[in-house]
């Protein structure tokens, strides 16, 4: 994984750019209610070359916004709906990236104040 | 505290400073943005308005409803233009515990969709994202 810029939560960006593709927000659709295998996905979404549909799925995988299961050499995909779904996981990973850079701040500033007064 | 934790998430921070300080950086403009957001505009008083830029597309807003220095902090959160999570739509609750010198920091973000409304959700998400990506692309 990249590292973190600051004040950029990773998983916002992540998310956005996973769905900011209609083809990806398409997949996601079809695989939210019910797992579906890799070639029923492509079955589906038959406009478009199985290398673009797999790369798509890879990044919806890699964004945490769809769960990969492989069986043999079935590979089988559903969307992440454990909790709140991309959400919680979206604010929890913002809030725990920007309470870390609050604490390291606030301990700089507890020690330097210290420092003055010793 | 909130006891209601429906549709709650919530992160613990242990932070080796005094309550005072931990309690500037979440409601002094120029220490807020340090942390989070390129800008923000912090009116921190029960009733008072924030509005934050999270990263020059989203605009994070509400209102303060709890301001209790340096113990507790309650407001209304939600983003600019987001169908399903609004700005008044969820509430963020932070307590600081002072514990021998350090900070205890509890964040708990309370009031996300629940089970029912996820489908609701996930359409609204999925709106809002290519909203921003769609300005963001424009930037």
């Amino acid at each position: 994984m990249q590292a973190a810029t600051r004040n950029t939560p990773l998983a916002i960006e992540a998310a956005m750019s996973a769905i900011a593709n209609p083809r990806r927000r398409q997949i996601l659709r079809l695989v939210w209610d019910a797992e579906r295998s890799a070639g029923d996905i492509a079955a589906t979404v038959h406009e478009v070359s199985w290398p673009a549909i797999s790369q798509s799925l890879r990044l919806l995988k890699n964004s945490g916004l769809v769960i990969e299961r492989r069986q043999g050499t079935h590979r089988f995909y559903k969307a992440d709906r454990r909790g709140l779904g991309p959400l919680e996981a979206v604010l929890r990973q913002m809030w725990t990236h920007d309470l870390g850079r609050l604490r390291e701040l606030a301990e700089q500033e507890a020690r330097s104040r210290k420092k003055r007064h010793d | 505290m909130i006891e209601d934790l429906t549709g709650a998430i919530e992160v613990t921070q242990r932070i080796e400073a005094s309550p005072e300080i931990v309690f500037a950086y979440l409601t002094d403009s120029q220490r807020f943005v340090a942390w989070m957001g390129v800008g923000a505009q912090l009116d921190p008083r029960p009733g008072g308005r924030y509005r934050i830029d999270v990263d020059g597309v989203h605009i994070v807003s509400g209102e303060y409803q709890v301001v209790d220095p340096p113990r507790r902090l309650v407001m209304s959160w939600g983003w600019e233009g987001h169908p399903t999570v609004p700005p008044g739509s969820t509430t963020v609750e932070i307590i600081l515990t002072p514990e021998r010198g350090a900070t205890i920091l509890t964040l708990r973000h309370l009031g996300l969709p629940d089970e029912g409304e996820r489908r609701l959700h996930t359409d609204g998400w999925t709106q809002y994202m290519s909203q921003l990506a769609a300005a963001g692309s424009r930037n």
